[in-house]
């Protein structure tokens, strides 16, 4: 789509003939759209695409398993209650040829292209913005039958060849003991791919699937996996290119409208430390005990009792730090003191002290890092004898029931975060403890980043002051 | 004569000019094609740990000059950039294009189940675990993902690590390197008593395989050397088991007094248990967790999945312990005694020796063109051979590569 010289107002989109445009629900996007669109409609279906998109993260976030029915179940209610039916149309799974089904597609198809100019800007934008289209795709995906999905693969020219019967045979018994959740007789009746496992480095990660000599060897169920990736990979290569294509675009609405829009709806990153209130660092473990989410409160006291601490957290707890507003020259020098109680000034000066530069962004790539979300740290992976992560994620339950003894939560808040730990909502598990250590005052929406708990954490404190001045 | 540390001085240029196999390093790190190692990140280590990252050497003799110029005491290999690292600073970015994928594991991870020794010190029954370590990744690299230019050193102290050359390998993404890592990463961490869940019926073929390693070792070297269930160890054996099972086995084991009879007794009671339906079915692979946990690799996984991290260079001589950093086979790790690697102290004792003894009965023939590489006068000799196989093996798979490449011209 060119938004050059796009200052004439309206001009009716040209419809070409949308079935053969748009034949099915889902979409790889690998065609721009054709036509004109005005600047309301251009507004328009860019804020829509957006709240889809949000929709589909925040149900993640209340703690709906993705991709479960649940969630899905809500964010058909939601999109409904937006006004956005049309993308629930898309959700159905009907591939229906009708004249709604075009338009719903077409608007699909706008909308992706549209906010792709708001999210090519920065790494992080990009990367918020993949993930929510490739849940957005798998959800189209997931609810088609065997014969549309195989209409698609088709017409984009994704072609998947079984392994012979004979080639299954053989390895009959490694498919049967290396294939997840899959139960012997679904084993032996579905059909097989062979697939570089550089195609499928989830399934691999995970070991959920028979690999052998560099291939995957994956169930058609999981097909989803190798689509994915290319589209994951075709939208990552689109956006890196319109990001350098950005200047050309001089329309000043356009580019204020698209500024605006990812910085209002995308909640908070907390990358730019808050330099109003300057932490004094020798308060640190008075804010520590106050303040700080379990996660962060773990990796202090933990570094107070060990004066040390592995590179994962070094780095989730120092990024923590800064975005609270611990100065560069405090944090180096409260790291030094720590670490040198166990090691002379050099051997920190030489191993250490780059890293806290580093945070900074004061050495190396010269990059300002953003401090970690919740969802950042819960999908992080966490090695013998680390101690960053999420609390509610990462440790034994009976742990967690201690550490909440230790931090005087209540018996029936303690119950009922572990049965919200047991059932993997770690984050809602997380906004409970807060309100169990903030006088049942709750935050004001579930716990997303470290650094929102402290934040809010710190105004009810304050808040609370002012009340008694 | 043992090694000291006051000598390394005075040990260590006779080591970079004589010894070190710098021919085949160059080799190594060229992959064919000199620009790579101009545009290699190589670090050294110097005298007084003073550290300089960010080096690069545009030809064979400037690397070995700057050896021998600068005698470090370690050398560290970081990644291919876009461009030569030491003209960094024209760059707004360093951009890595490639490296190989490292593995680091280091015995100070096992220190909680090992009672032989601990810290920086090793013996011949705790680098059982390196043995056990180094047979499951080197399998797992091979048959499952078909790697094929594997290269095992000794890190000179306490650790091994672990090169991965294949020509797909080097130019991986970080997400490419992190899955392989973390399937290969069984051990979860964090603060949880269990470390190790097979929670389905089924287990995957590349436990299963691994199982198979440690089955070899783990009576011998676990259950009885590091005596894992004798003592009060017993209590931290338990406190893997689910605390509804716990008391059960408590009472049973602390009827018996070695470590092995112990698990014996775990073992039979185990399967009792199982057999009357008394085993959820999430613990019915318990057994296997448990021995998992207690010998399966725990790697310093950050230095895998990152493609600009350092790792040590082969033949490094080891400050501390003077030991070379040497190449070893995976396949005869048994018989591999990190106690018997030859020191740098030893090397000169050697060549000079040798030196000794054929000068008598050979005068005069010095320059002739025979005249016998140094490193095949002392018993560094086994680990260069190693490191020449691990070049080969490259240079026929970049061959392989070349002529598929050509044919492909061709029919374009
Ligand atoms: S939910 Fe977020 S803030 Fe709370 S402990 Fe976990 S990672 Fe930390
Ligand atoms: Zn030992």
């Amino acid at each position: 789509m060119d938004f050059t010289a796009r200052k004439r107002k309206s001009i009716k989109p040209v419809e070409e003939n949308p079935c053969s445009q748009y034949p099915h629900d889902l979409n790889m996007y690998n065609t721009p759209p054709t036509g004109e669109i005005t600047l309301e409609e251009f507004e328009t279906l860019a804020i829509h695409r957006l709240q889809l998109l949000r929709t589909l993260e925040q149900n993640s976030l209340k703690g709906h398993k993705i991709f479960s029915d649940e969630w899905k179940r809500c964010i058909k209610e939601e999109l409904t209650k937006l006004e956005l039916k049309k993308f629930v149309r898309l959700m159905n799974g009907l591939d229906g040829q009708t004249d709604l089904d075009y338009s719903a597609r077409r608007t699909d198809h706008l909308s992706h292209y549209i906010l792709r100019l708001a999210y090519c800007r920065s790494e992080d934008l990009r990367r918020w913005f993949i993930n929510r289209e490739l849940e957005w795709f798998k959800l189209r995906f997931m609810a088609q039958n065997q014969n549309t999905i195989n209409r698609f693969l088709e017409s984009n020219k994704l072609i998947y060849v079984p392994i012979t019967e004979e080639e299954k045979d053989e390895i009959l018994n490694e498919l049967i003991m290396s294939t997840a959740n899959m139960s012997d007789i679904t084993i032996r009746t579905t059909n097989f791919f062979k697939v570089p496992f550089d195609e499928v480095y989830s399934l691999v990660r995970n070991r959920r699937i028979f690999v052998k000599m560099g291939y995957a060897y994956i169930p058609t169920s999981e097909l989803i996996v190798c689509v994915q990736a290319k589209f994951r990979a075709n939208l990552s290569e689109a956006l890196s290119v319109a990001n350098h294509r950005l200047p050309s675009l001089d329309d000043d609405r356009i580019n204020t409208f698209l500024l605006n829009l990812y910085n209002s709806y995308t909640g908070k990153d907390y990358s730019t430390p808050n330099s109003e209130k300057e932490i004094d660092i020798r308060n640190l473990d008075n804010y520590s005990k106050k303040h700080f989410p379990l996660c962060m409160k773990h990796l202090h006291e933990t570094l107070r009792a060990s004066h040390h601490l592995k590179h994962d957290s070094r780095l989730q707890y120092g990024l923590f730090l800064k975005a609270i507003g611990v100065r560069f020259d405090d944090a180096l020098e409260f790291w030094r003191e720590e670490f040198t109680k166990i090691m002379d000034n050099d051997k920190f000066e030489k191993n250490y002290s780059y890293n806290v530069k580093h945070a900074y962004g004061k050495v190396g790539s010269m990059v300002n890092y953003s401090p970690f979300s919740c969802l950042k740290i819960i999908m992080g992976s966490v090695g013998a004898g680390d101690h960053h992560g999420c609390p509610f994620k990462h440790w034994d339950a009976s742990l967690v029931k201690r550490k909440m003894m230790d931090c005087g939560v209540a018996s029936e808040g303690i119950e009922s975060i572990l049965a919200l730990v047991k059932n993997g909502h770690f984050q809602i598990a997380c906004t409970k403890y807060f309100e169990f250590t903030h006088s049942l005052q709750a935050p004001s929406t579930t716990i997303n980043h470290p650094n929102q708990f402290f934040e809010e954490s710190i105004n009810i404190a304050t808040g609370e002051k002012k009340k008694i001045v | 004569m043992a090694f000291n540390e006051d000598h390394l001085p005075d040990l260590l240029p006779l080591y970079y000019k004589r010894l070190f196999p710098h021919s085949l390093f160059y080799q190594w790190l060229s992959y064919g094609d000199s620009q790579i190692f101009a545009k290699r990140e190589i670090s050294f280590t110097l005298f007084g740990d003073v550290y300089i990252r960010f080096q690069s050497f545009d030809r064979h003799e400037q690397f070995v000059q700057e050896l021998h110029k600068k005698l470090p005491i370690k050398i560290d290999i970081g990644a291919v950039y876009q461009q030569r690292p030491k003209d960094r600073l024209t760059f707004k970015k360093l951009l890595p294009v490639q490296k190989e994928m490292v593995f680091d594991i280091d015995m100070t991870d096992y220190d909680d189940v090992r009672i032989c020794c601990s810290g920086a010190d090793v013996c011949s029954k705790c680098w059982k675990f390196m043995a056990i370590a180094s047979k499951i990744i080197d399998a797992t690299l091979r048959e499952d993902f078909g790697f094929r230019n594997i290269l095992w050193v000794f890190s000179g102290r306490r650790g091994i690590h672990c090169w991965v050359a294949d020509h797909s390998v080097r130019f991986l993404g970080d997400d490419g390197r992190s899955s392989i890592a973390e399937y290969i990463q069984v051990l979860k961490g964090g603060m949880t008593a269990k470390k190790v869940s097979l929670p389905n019926e089924k287990i995957h073929h590349s436990i299963v395989r691994s199982l198979e390693v440690v089955d070899k070792y783990f009576v011998q070297s676990l259950v009885i050397e590091q005596d894992i269930l004798g003592g009060d160890r017993l209590n931290k054996f338990l406190a893997i088991i689910d605390e509804d099972l716990r008391g059960t086995f408590k009472d049973i084991l602390g009827k018996y007094k070695t470590s092995e009879e112990r698990w014996k007794a775990f073992e039979s009671t185990f399967t009792d248990l199982c057999q009357k339906g008394q085993i959820p079915r999430n613990l019915k692979n318990l057994k296997e967790e448990i021995k998992l946990q207690y010998c399966y690799p725990r790697l310093d996984i950050q230095v895998s999945k990152g493609m600009n991290h350092l790792l040590k260079a082969p033949f490094c001589v080891h400050p501390k312990t003077g030991k070379v950093s040497v190449p070893f086979n995976p396949r005869f790790i048994d018989n591999f005694d990190p106690a018997k690697v030859p020191t740098i102290t030893l090397l000169d004792q050697e060549i000079n020796e040798y030196d000794a003894k054929t000068k008598t009965l050979s005068e005069g023939v010095e320059n002739s063109p025979m005249k016998i590489k140094d490193y095949k006068k002392t018993s560094l000799l086994k680990s260069v051979v190693i490191f020449e196989q691990f070049i080969r093996s490259i240079e026929k798979d970049l061959k392989a590569l070349e002529e598929k490449n050509s044919e492909v011209m061709e029919i374009i």
